[in-house]
C-alpha cells in the first residue's frame, strides 16, 4: 500500500482548484440528464397540476396534506446536518470539519432550495404565495402571528439567509484563490466574489470573529427551524400529532437524516472528484459514530412516543397508535424502525465504519427510512382524525411521485453547479490541519 | 513619491519574527498576507477583541424588538379576537422575536464584517498571488522619518527570500 504524504500548500491549492477548473465530459452528460429529470419530473408535472388545480395530486378531505408536506419535511431535515454540524464543530475546534463542511453547508442551502420548491406546488395557487410573507396589513391581509405556519415562513426564510451568508463568508478566501488560478471573464467573477482578498491580517482576524459569530447564531436557529416545522403538526389537535415530543423529535430526525446525506455526498465527492487525499477515514469514523449516537436517540424518542399515545387516556390517540404500528400503513412503519433503528447498530463495529461502500448503503438506508417517517406522520394521523364515517386513506398520485423524483433532479443539479462554482473542499482551512510552514519545529 | 516595500518569506516563523522586529524597530505601517489565519501577526498588529461583536449584539437587539413590534403591531392594526385569546399573545410572538434576532443578528454581522476588514477592496493595491498559496508577505509604508534600509536589514536577517520596492502605497 502506498505511503500516505501530506500535501503541501501548493498541492491543496491545485488539487482542490482542478475540481472547479478542470471539467471532463462526464460532469455535463450528469448535469445535462439531472436537469432534463428535474424539468421533465418536477416541473412539467407541477405545470399540469397548475392547469388542472391540486385535484391532480392525490389529496383530498381529510387528507389536505400529503406527499408534499412528507418532501418538504424530507428536505427541511437534510438541511439541518450541514450548517448545524459545521457551526457545532467550529466552535468546538474539531480539526476534522475542515475537509467536509463546505459541501455540508452547500448540503443545507440546497436543500432548503428544494424544501422550499414544495411549499410552492403545494399551495396550490402559487400566484399568492407572497400573502405568507409577514407584511403589515394590506389588501385586509391579515398575518396570524399566533400560527406556527407564520413561524414557520419566518423560520426558513431566517435559515436561509443566515446558511447562505454562512457558506458565502466561509468560501471569500477561496474564492480569491480561484480568482488568481483563473483568467478572462473567470477571474473577473471571482474578483467581485472574492470583494478583492488579499489575506491581511486585519482580513484575517475579522472573517474569524464574524464566522464565529455567524456559527453562535446558526446554532439556536437550526434546533428552532425543525422544532418549528414539527408545531406545523404538534399544534394541531390531530391523533398521532398532537404530541409535545415532536420537537425534539423532529430535530434529532434532521440531523440524523442529514448526517446521512453528508455520508452520501462525501462518498461521491470522493470517488468522483478524486479528493481521497482530503476526504478520509477519519471523516467517515466520525460521521459513523455520530450516525450511531443519533440513531439510538432517535430510537429513544420512538419509543417514548408510542409510550405517549399509549398512555394518553384518550382512544383516539390509542386508536392512532394501532393504526400506525398495525394498520394499512404499518409495513412502511417497520421498514423505517428496521433502516433507523436497527441497520445503524452494525456502526458499532470500526470496520463497518470505516468501509465506504457500507456506509454508503447505510447512509441511504438511513434516508429512505426517513422519509418513510415523513410519510406516515401523514398518512396515518391526517386521514384519520377523529370520526369514524370521515376515515379515509392517502395514495400519492403519478402527479405527487413524479415530483418527487424531480425535486431529487433539482437538488442534484443545484449542487453539480455549486461544485464548479465554489471549491467543495475547504482550501486554507485544510491548509490549517497541514504541519505549519515553518523553518524551525514548533 | 512615498516608497514602500514588499518582503516575501518562506516560512511562517520567519515571517513573524520579521513582523515582530520591525513592529519592535517602529515600523507601523505594515501589513502582513498569509494563505491561513496566523494569530501571532494577529498579535503583533495589535488586534484584540473585534468590533464585529458590537455590531451583532446591536443587530441581535434590534432584530428581537424588531420582531415583537411586527407581531404586536400587526395584531394591533387588525383587531381579530379567537377564543378568548390575548390580542397581544407573548409567547408565540417571541418566537417571531427570537427568529428575528438572529436574522437581524447575522446581517449586522455581515455589515461588521465588511466594515472592520475594508472589504469590498477591488481597488489595485500590492498583493501577490503566491501569498495566497504557500507564501507569506509584508508590505511596509515608510513615513519621513523611517529608514528603509534598516526594514530591509531587518527583513534579510529573518529570511525573506524576495524584497521588492513597490510604487503602490498600501
Amino acid at each position: 500500500m502506498a505511503e500516505y504524504r501530506e500535501p503541501s500548500y501548493a498541492e491543496v491549492n491545485r488539487d482542490i482548484l482542478r475540481t472547479l477548473l478542470e471539467t471532463g465530459p462526464r460532469y455535463w452528460i450528469l448535469l445535462g440528464f439531472t436537469s432534463t429529470i428535474a424539468v421533465v419530473c418536477f416541473f412539467v408535472p407541477w405545470m399540469y397540476q397548475l392547469n388542472v388545480g391540486v385535484g391532480a395530486s392525490g389529496m383530498n378531505r381529510n387528507a389536505v396534506w400529503g406527499t408534499y408536506l412528507s418532501n418538504f419535511i424530507f428536505w427541511i431535515g437534510l438541511s439541518h446536518s450541514g450548517t448545524l454540524l459545521s457551526a457545532v464543530l467550529h466552535i468546538t475546534q474539531s480539526s476534522w470539519r475542515k475537509a467536509i463542511y463546505r459541501s455540508a453547508e452547500a448540503m443545507t442551502l440546497f436543500s432548503l432550495m428544494t424544501a422550499g420548491c414544495f411549499v410552492m406546488v403545494h399551495l396550490g395557487r402559487v400566484w399568492f404565495v407572497h400573502w405568507s410573507v409577514p407584511i403589515p396589513n394590506e389588501m385586509g391581509l391579515w398575518p396570524n402571528f399566533r400560527s406556527p405556519l407564520l413561524f414557520d415562513v419566518m423560520a426558513i426564510a431566517t435559515y436561509l439567509t443566515a446558511s447562505s451568508i454562512f457558506i458565502y463568508m466561509g468560501s471569500v478566501p477561496d474564492y480569491a484563490a480561484v480568482r488568481d488560478a483563473s483568467t478572462g471573464m473567470r477571474r473577473r467573477l471571482y474578483t467581485i466574489f472574492s470583494f478583492g482578498w488579499r489575506g491581511t491580517e486585519r482580513e484575517w482576524h475579522t472573517l474569524g470573529w464574524a464566522y464565529t459569530f455567524f456559527a453562535v447564531f446558526v446554532i439556536p436557529l437550526a434546533v428552532s427551524v425543525h422544532s418549528i416545522v414539527s408545531w406545523d403538526f404538534a399544534m394541531s389537535l390531530v391523533p398521532g400529532m398532537h404530541h409535545t415530543i415532536f420537537a425534539p423529535y423532529f430535530v434529532c430526525g434532521a440531523i440524523f437524516s442529514g448526517t446521512a446525506g453528508i455520508v452520501t455526498l462525501m462518498y461521491l465527492l470522493r470517488r468522483f472528484m478524486k479528493l481521497e487525499r482530503y476526504i478520509g477515514e477519519i471523516h467517515l469514523d466520525n460521521l459513523g459514530k455520530l450516525l450511531l449516537v443519533l440513531s439510538l436517540i432517535w430510537s429513544y424518542i420512538n419509543i417514548l412516543e408510542l409510550f405517549t399515545g399509549w398512555y394518553s387516556g384518550s382512544s383516539f390517540e390509542y386508536e392512532a397508535l394501532k393504526f400506525k404500528l398495525f394498520g394499512y400503513y404499518a409495513p412502511l412503519y417497520w421498514e423505517m424502525i428496521l433502516f433507523c433503528a436497527f441497520v445503524p447498530l452494525l456502526m458499532f463495529w470500526k470496520k463497518i465504519r470505516l468501509n465506504w461502500n457500507i456506509m454508503l448503503v447505510i447512509a441511504i438506508l438511513i434516508n429512505i427510512g426517513m422519509f418513510t417517517e415523513r410519510f406516515i406522520i401523514i398518512a396515518t394521523s391526517l386521514p384519520r382524525k377523529f370520526l369514524p364515517d370521515a376515515f379515509g386513506f392517502y395514495f400519492p398520485s403519478m402527479v405527487e411521485i413524479s415530483i418527487t423524483v424531480g425535486s431529487f433532479a433539482i437538488f442534484t443539479t443545484l449542487f453539480l453547479i455549486f461544485i464548479k462554482w465554489t471549491p467543495c473542499v475547504s482550501i486554507y482551512e485544510v491548509k490549517e490541519t497541514l504541519q505549519p510552514l515553518r523553518r524551525r519545529a514548533v | 513619491m512615498e516608497k514602500n516595500m514588499m518582503a516575501l518569506f518562506h516560512y511562517e516563523d520567519d515571517f513573524i519574527a520579521a513582523a515582530t522586529k520591525l513592529k519592535e524597530s517602529g515600523f507601523d505601517r505594515m501589513c502582513c498576507m498569509s494563505p491561513i489565519a496566523i494569530h501571532e501577526v494577529q498579535k503583533v498588529a495589535g488586534l484584540g477583541k473585534s468590533p464585529v461583536r458590537r455590531f451583532s449584539l446591536i443587530g441581535a437587539i434590534l432584530g428581537g424588538l424588531s420582531g415583537f413590534a411586527l407581531a404586536t403591531i400587526c395584531a394591533l392594526v387588525f383587531i381579530l379576537p379567537t377564543g378568548g385569546r390575548a390580542i397581544i399573545a407573548v409567547p408565540p410572538f417571541l418566537v417571531i422575536a427570537y427568529e428575528m434576532t438572529i436574522l437581524f443578528g447575522v446581517l449586522a454581522t455581515l455589515l461588521g464584517f465588511h466594515i472592520v476588514s475594508g472589504l469590498p477592496a477591488w481597488h489595485d493595491k500590492p498583493y501577490r498571488v503566491e501569498t495566497n498559496i504557500d507564501r507569506f508577505s509584508l508590505v511596509l509604508g515608510f513615513g519621513p522619518d523611517d529608514d528603509p534600509s534598516l526594514a530591509e536589514e531587518i527583513m534579510r536577517a529573518a529570511g525573506a527570500e524576495e524584497i521588492t520596492e513597490l510604487e503602490k502605497p498600501e
